[in-house]
């Protein structure tokens, strides 16, 4: 029977490349997926093309690729990503001169464009499209002025399209996560476009995978002390069959394929496990089965499909405002008191200096910065703290004012409560960009697949 | 019986989809299962976070797994980088979660 192998070599942008390399190395894989693109990514990269033009894309991939693709090419191992941002023809440049560069095998590099509709905006506008913001129903047109970036969460048709034209590798830019994975597991099975439960199985293979060590041991609330040499994890990889899906890693390195790992990444970021909802496919996993199936093995069931929706997502990244984050520590007796105290001094400054603030943060690390309200805050625990860090977070619409506060920190070492420690430099104001998630119809969007020589 | 917490019966994990986070919530044996079911009401869930979650709590049950979903709203301080919080992806969601205090007689 035939068995497919894909693997999920990077789970965001600025992952550790060595869990990719050595699948390529053992893994025994017939595809790779790199993942470089969380909800605000694109916003970032936008921002950075727009001071060089040459950016824009997730140059990690490049240098992964200069790592990797030679033994990855070699071995007939077919690359995945959406490392392409929001400069996909950039990333397809630089691949192929690191394949002259590298004198590396020749090979055929496709890529997907359409995803940007940031041109196309005005004219979906004037068509009638609001674009309502899925979770207050206002409309886009408040924020047009401000838009950062705009792109559409595709599916995975032109990326298998790419891999039937005989590409090698594939970059796209914002192409749902589990449409990498999707992709090649269709084209190798040849599922029909409306084999629901089949595509469902592709999908949920890259759900598993798409966040790379998360799915093998890494962030494992169940017993995070039993995954062995993490400092060498090995990241998930599934071996697809027309009747079997199974979970596990490459052999020699470390990390975790039980239940409970696949368990906690399966639900990982979905919000209706009965209608999980993704370009190609409406996922049914409410009854999904994982079972040990041996050593670092296990068989996943019970995935069922829905038809996709007629409508994609949008990822829409606007301008915001500004911020400043900026720390103080303390340390024992009285730790918290005095950074308390800090505070509330750094508070009256600003106020007499007439601050426009939308809002003002204030959290005590190593008391109460991560739980917030659910941290243990009573007056035994606060008596006994070592030390305390005074965090405070300012959001304002004007850059200069979440500049005010930045000069008035450090001089609390000498003008404040007893052993303030000033670290880390002066912060430095930060632009703040909203997302505002909305619809746009799939007939809409029009996605462009090409493949060129390397 | 003396009240436990929560990550001593269960395991999760969270994430987030702009201002909305969403823990799941696995039963450490499966037997305690039906018991997480009855005791993780959505209020008592609410009540837990208190200010910290200010939308709509929303929860899935995934009886093959011994799971349950918790999907919450405005939970995020913003979300994103809109949110001022030191977490604002809500990574700590799922062990704040975790820290609920519960009887096992209920």
């Amino acid at each position: 029977m035939k068995t497919v192998t894909i693997g999920g070599g990077q789970g965001f942008w600025g992952d550790s490349p060595d869990a990719a390399l050595h699948m390529i190395d053992e893994g025994s894989i017939n595809y790779l997926a790199c993942d470089y693109l969380a909800e605000l990514t694109l916003s970032i990269m936008q921002r950075q093309k727009r001071k060089n033009p040459a950016t824009g894309f997730a140059r990690d991939f490049i240098d992964l690729f200069k790592m990797g693709g030679s033994a990855a090419l070699e071995k007939g191992i077919r690359i995945l990503t959406n490392a392409g941002g929001m400069n996909i023809t950039g990333c397809v440049e630089a691949l192929r001169e690191t394949v002259k560069a590298g004198a590396m095998p020749s090979c055929r590099i496709g890529y997907v464009l359409g995803d940007d509709l940031m041109d196309k905006l005005p004219a979906l506008m004037k068509q009638g499209i609001e674009f309502r913001n899925i979770d207050n129903g206002r409309k886009l047109e408040e924020i047009t002025d401000r838009i950062v970036n705009v792109n559409v969460y595709h599916g995975h048709e032109p990326i298998e399209q790419c891999l039937q034209e005989g590409a090698d590798v594939v970059v796209t830019g914002r192409a749902a996560d589990s449409a990498l994975f999707l992709a090649p597991l269709k084209h190798e099975f040849g599922w029909a476009a409306d084999d629901w439960n089949a595509l469902a199985r592709g999908i949920m293979t890259g759900h598993l995978l798409e966040c790379g060590g998360q799915g093998s041991g890494g962030n494992f609330d169940y017993d995070w002390r039993s995954v062995p040499d993490m400092d060498d994890l090995g990241f998930p990889l599934v071996e697809m069959t027309e009747s079997s899906m199974t979970v596990t890693k490459p052999p020699r390195c470390g990390g975790l394929i039980t239940t409970q790992v696949c368990k906690e990444q399966l639900l990982y970021e979905v919000h209706d496990p009965a209608n999980y909802i993704t370009p190609d496919v409406t996922v049914d996993l409410s009854r999904c089965t994982l079972d040990d199936a041996g050593p670092d093995r296990v068989a996943v069931g019970g995935l069922a499909g829905k038809p996709r929706p007629d409508q994609l997502k949008l990822c829409v990244g606007y301008h915001a405002g500004y911020k400043v984050v900026t720390y103080l520590s303390f340390a024992w007796p009285d730790a918290y008191e005095k950074a308390k105290a800090a505070g509330d001094i750094l508070m009256k400054k600003m106020t007499r200096k007439n601050l426009k603030a939308e809002e003002i943060r204030i959290d005590y690390l190593g008391l109460n910065a991560l739980h917030l309200d659910v941290a243990d805050t009573s007056p035994e625990h606060i008596a006994h703290l070592n030390e305390v860090v005074l965090r405070i977070a300012i959001r304002t619409l004007d850059k200069d004012e979440a500049a005010k506060i930045i000069p008035e920190v450090s001089p609390l070492q000498l003008n404040g409560p007893p052993g303030a420690s000033f670290f880390g430099g002066r912060a430095k104001v930060q632009e703040v960009i909203g997302l505002w998630p909305t619809f746009i119809p799939r007939d809409a969007v029009s996605l462009e697949a090409r493949v060129v020589e390397a | 019986m003396p009240k436990i917490y929560l990550k001593d019966i269960a395991h999760g994990r969270s994430g987030d989809k702009g201002d909305t986070s969403n823990v799941c919530v696995f039963a450490r044996d499966p037997k305690d299962y039906p018991l997480l079911k009855r005791l993780l009401t959505v209020d008592r869930v609410r009540a837990h976070f208190g200010d910290m979650v200010k939308g709509d709590i929303t929860r899935y049950e995934v009886d093959s797994l011994h799971g349950m979903n918790f999907v919450m709203h405005k939970a995020l301080g913003g979300g994103a980088t809109l949110s001022l919080r030191l977490d604002s992806l809500g990574k700590s969601m799922g062990s704040a979660f975790m820290r609920m205090r519960i009887d096992t007689d209920d």
